[in-house]
Parts: structure tokens; sequence; C-alpha cells
């Protein structure tokens, strides 16, 4: 019997994602390298340096929506009716589909768009402080916000790894629909616990206090919540991948 | 190959054998092609193919040497042309004289044709 | 090899496609599976492959559950759809970055038989008309050397002498360890190759017989005076050909048009003529 879980297998998978993307990756990481260029250089022209929170932020701008999109090309096959009985009927689990989809569009993306990111805003320090005459500054660009945004984006990718398995059509639409109902919910649901929780602080008598309660839940994510929210809620996407992997027809 | 829809395929791959040996395109005590490519060769079923060997090999028109493949047998042309004989006095014959009756063709009618053909040839 | 038991399956909210179907299929056979349009051939393949999953019953392949979607049932098999588009890319990347999965897989033989089709490794996928895409696909799944092949629909598309081609390489390919399905309309292009029938109708199978045991007991041919009584079949009265008991008349080739529309129309009397 042959294992249901090979290493070797899912890198051959994940080569052969690449593959079937390739022309798309290319081109997109040139306009992605070519946008945050000029980010990073507008950002030094204003004040002359390249500040880590600001490098960050042209980052984001560019990693996350490429990202979804990278995620939503690698799980193409899985809808297409003329693709997915080759793609469904090629010998490899659903484990080690769903671990080589999550590791090609987020282990394998971020170190990619990280290391292209880096080079990119290396040049344009280099072309800012040669031809814009921006201050010599060495800016980090690994600080512990760019590990949050890293993190971030675990929760991000799996969701819409999901929504890209879930839906056949409009897929990003549909996706982006349900976590905002989601969002909401979710918010509703603090806004309910934080007030169930602090009732006897009295926060609902004064007169702003509702939409300041409001605030409060969607600003302050407390420890639990973000553990919530990041080794949970992630992993638990991942799980539902799996299942819908498992589940899928033709 | 073309197939004639009346006759089994193993019976149609066993004339074309005989055709074949009559012809001597395939000698006596010469190895013959294996039954994987006269499969190939007439684009069957290999078991099909397998019958018509072995329908062979019982009338002794070809032979198997284990390992090596199938010959026509040391008289394999004379035990063809005593299979083509039999199968004419047996059934092309009765089937003319049955057309012969049914039409009210006499039999001096059909000797001097044959004699005709004969000398047109000569 | 393959066994299917009460298998029963429908699509959400749609009439039944199979109801009950319980067939064993073994290695060293062509099978052609023959049905009218809609009869649940396709969908029958798509069991199989575990692209679909039985209502009830189940499908096996060597003892495992199909739609489970094990690697090793996966390796075991290869199927070539009727309607499929191939990806954008050169037939041999096409090959490098899929044989990889299928531990047999000859790349000597798909790089002859994409010869022998009038290709070329480096020739782009999308610019191939469908039928040539549909030749990449069969000698892709004849090279990946799998136990149990399945082809909807192959001669579709081909042209003519792609179609004797493809009965060559089919019938270099089975062998003792081999079980091919071949669901085809196109009776005329594999007759002389498939060897077991099996016949859908009313989302049943109502047929399943080698077509050594077809041609022991049944007579194909125009009937006689004398035999007239023993039709089983006819399509038309007037000299037309039928379906005859075989009594100890000289075999006959088995006309497999004849014998679908015979075992359609007496589905009974055929099968227990067979049966004796």
């Amino acid at each position: 019997m042959a294992r249901e879980f090979e290493i070797s297998r899912i890198i051959q998978f994940i080569r052969r994602d690449i593959t079937l993307s390739r022309g798309g990756i290319i081109t997109s990481m040139l306009v992605a390298g070519i946008l945050l260029f000029l980010l990073c250089l507008v950002n030094m022209a204003w004040d002359k340096k390249l500040s880590s929170d600001e490098f960050l932020g042209s980052f984001a701008l560019c990693f996350f929506p490429l990202g979804i999109l990278y995620t939503f090309a690698i799980c193409r096959e899985f809808h297409n009716p003329k693709l997915n009985h080759a793609y469904l009927s090629l010998p490899i689990s659903n484990y080690e589909r769903v671990v080589g989809k999550w590791l090609n569009g987020y282990l394998l993306y971020t170190l990619v768009f990280s290391f292209l990111s880096v080079s990119v805003g290396l040049f344009a320090m280099i072309v800012g402080i040669s031809i814009l005459g921006a201050d010599f500054t060495i800016t980090s660009f690994f600080s512990w916000d760019y590990w949050k945004v890293i993190g971030l984006y675990f929760f991000i990718q799996s969701t819409f790894m999901v929504g890209a398995l879930s839906f056949a059509k409009n897929r990003i639409g549909k996706t982006l629909l349900v976590l905002g109902v989601l969002f909401i919910g979710f918010l509703l649901f603090n806004f309910i616990s934080f007030g169930i929780l602090n009732h006897d602080f009295g926060i609902f008598t004064g007169e702003s206090s509702g939409s300041e309660a409001f605030d409060r839940a969607s600003q302050d994510f407390s420890l639990i919540g973000k553990w919530f929210y990041g080794l949970i809620f992630g992993p638990l996407m991942l799980l539902v991948a799996y299942l819908k992997m498992t589940e899928k027809e033709v | 190959m073309d197939f004639d829809n009346s006759k089994p395929i193993y019976l149609q791959i066993a004339e074309f054998f005989y055709e074949n040996i009559l012809e001597k395109r395939w000698k006596e005590e010469e190895r013959i092609p294996s039954v994987r490519e006269v499969a190939m060769l007439v684009e069957v079923n290999p078991n099909t193919a397998i019958r018509a060997f072995n329908h062979l090999q019982d009338l002794e028109v070809i032979y198997n040497k284990r390992g090596i493949g199938y010959f026509v047998a040391e008289d394999g042309y004379a035990r063809v042309m005593e299979i083509k004989r039999k199968e004419f006095m047996e059934h092309t014959l009765p089937d003319v004289f049955r057309k012969m009756n049914m039409m009210n063709i006499p039999l001096e009618e059909v000797i001097n044709a044959f004699n005709e053909e004969k000398n047109e040839k000569e | 090899m393959l066994d299917f038991k009460q298998l029963q399956f429908h699509y959400p909210n749609g009439r039944p496609i199979l109801k009950s179907v319980s067939l064993t299929l073994h290695s060293g056979s062509i099978y052609g599976l023959f049905g009218k349009n809609g009869e649940g051939k396709s969908t029958l393949m798509k069991l199989v492959c575990g692209l679909l999953t039985p209502k009830f019953g189940y499908c096996t392949l060597n003892g495992e559950s199909t739609h489970k979607r094990n690697v090793q049932t996966l390796k075991d098999m290869f199927f070539i759809p009727e309607d499929f588009e191939l990806p954008a890319l050169p037939i041999a990347t096409y090959e490098k970055i899929n044989s990889v999965f299928y531990p047999n897989f000859s790349r000597e033989r798909f790089y002859d038989l994409i010869e022998e089709f009038g290709l070329h490794p480096k020739q782009e996928i999308s610019k191939l008309s469908f039928g040539q895409k549909k030749k990449v696909l069969i000698a892709f799944g004849l090279a990946a050397n799998t136990p149990l092949l399945l082809m909807d629909e192959p001669t579709n598309g081909l042209d003519i002498p792609s179609k004797s081609q493809f009965r060559k390489i089919l019938a270099s390919f089975i062998n003792e360890d081999k079980c091919i399905i071949i669901s085809t309309h196109q009776v005329r292009d594999l007759h002389s190759l498939i060897d077991h029938v099996v016949i859908l109708d009313n989302a049943q199978v109502v047929f399943d017989k080698s077509l050594a045991d077809v041609s022991n007991a049944l007579w194909f041919g125009r009937p006689s005076k004398e035999n007239e009584s023993q039709v089983l079949f006819t399509e038309s009265t007037f000299g037309g050909r039928a379906i005859l008991a075989r009594g100890n008349q000289e075999e006959s080739e088995v006309d497999l048009e004849l014998l679908f529309n015979g075992v359609l129309t007496h589905p009974t009397e055929i099968n227990s003529y067979l049966k004796k």
C-alpha cells in the first residue's frame, strides 16, 4: 500500500502548481515589484527616508492582494469542470493536497515575496539615496510588525483558500462577502460578550456608550482573542479546506 | 484488416494465415509473427488472436516451440491445401449446386464456361 | 479487481441514474460499456474514479472504496474523459509535471506514442486541436501503465488513420494484468477489441457477458426459411440481420449493434437464452 502522506509527493505537487501558473506568477511578481518600488520612492520623496513602518505599509498593500490572487490561482483546477477530473484523479491524498496548497500559498509565497520586497526595498533605497538625495538610514525590514503581518496572513490565506475551494463562481467576491458577514458577526459577538462581562462596570449608562463599546470591542482584541483568531481559526480553516477537498465531486 | 461481418474474427485471422502459407510468404518450418504482433497487425484483442493460433495448432498447421514462438508445420502447406479443398468441396460447391438448381443451369453449361475460361487463359 | 455492490446513484434532486448496480470486472479484458444517451455510462466511470460518491452500495478497486480517493487506488487507475481541457503547456512539460505521480509511467512509451500520433514534444498544447489533445491524453493514459484504464468515447475526435493506430496500440497494450473499460457509441471503431459487453438501460445493468459466451450461444446473420422460428430478435421483418439461437450452426461474428438493440428490446429473452 502506498502511504497517504509523502513529503516528496507534496514537493512534486507544489512544483506542478507552480509550473501551471508560471506565466501568472512572473507577471504579477513583476507588477508587484514595480508597484512596491514606486511606493517606496514616493515615501522617500516625501520625507527623505524610508521608515520601517512606511516600508511595511507598502509591503502589506502588495502582499495581501497578490497572496489572495495566488491562492485562488493555485486552486483554479478544482472547480473547472474540464480540468478537475484530471486534478482529482491525480494520485495524491487529500492531506497532501491541502498541505501542498498551504505550503505553496502561505510559506513559499511569503518567503518569495519577502525576498522580492526586501530586494526591491534595498534597490529603492539605493535609488532614493543617489537620485532623490534621501538620508542614508538603514531600515529594519523584519520588524515585529512584519511578523504580525505574516501572522495575519496565515489567517487570511487559509480563509481565502476555503473560499477558493467552496465557491465555483465569483470566488473572491463571495469570500469577501462571507468574511464581511463573519466579521460583523464577530464584532457583534465581541460587543455582546464585552457588554455582558463588563456589565457591572456600568458601561451602558452613558448616552454614547453603545458606540463606544463597539469601538472598544473592535479595537481591543484581548490575548485570548488573538489566540482564538490566530491559532485556532487558521488551522480550523485548513481543516475546513481538507473537508472541502474530501467532499468534492464533479 | 477489413472484417467480414458473418464469420468470427478468429476464423478470419486463420484465413489470413492460410493465404500467407499458400502464397509461400510464410514457408514451412519458418517462424511466424507472435500473438501480440498478429493482434496489432489486424487490430484485434490478443485473446481473439490466441483463439486463432489455438485453432490452427489444433489443425496442425502451426506448432509452438516453447519460449521461442510459433512455426509453420513441416507439412503446413499440404495441410492448408487439404483444409481449403475440403472447404471447397463441402461448402462452396454445394452452394453452387443449390444456385444452379434454383436457376435451372445445366451442368453442361457450367463445363462449357469452365473450358472457355481455361482456353482464354491459355 | 473492480467490484460494484448494489450501487445506487442520483444527482441532487435528480432521478436515479443508477439503481442497484452489481458487477465484477476482471483484469485481462477490454470491457465495452454501452447504453443510450443519459443512461449513466459516464456517471458509472466517474464513480469508479472516485469523482462521485455512491448514495448507497459501493464500488471497490482491489477491496478499497474508490470514493475515498486513496493514493494507492488513484495510482492504479487512469481516466480519459470525453470532454476535457489540458493546461497551456508544451507536451513535454505536461508529461514532466504529471508523470511523476504514476510509479509505472513509461516515458519511452509516451514519446513513442506522441511521435506515432504525429505530434512533437515541444508543441504547445494550447495550439492543438481537440483531436490532437485527445491523442496527448490517450498517450499519457497508456504510458501511465495503470492496471485499470477508463476511456469515455476515446475515438470521438480522432481522425480515420488515428482510429486504426489507436486499435493497434490498444491491442499491444492489453495483457493479463490490465483491465480496460471503454464507453462508446462508435461500436464499429472498437468492436474487434472489446471482449466483454456491459449494457446499461433504465439505470440498471441489463447485460454482462463475455463475447465468447455470446458467440457460443447466439448466431448473428440473415435467417433462412428453416430457422426462422429460432429468431430471438430482428431489426426489420424483411431480410434483415437477426439474432438466432445458435444451435448446431457454425459460429458467427457477434454483431455488437444488433446485440445492443436486441438486448434493449428483449432483455429477458436474450439473457435467459445465454444462461442455458
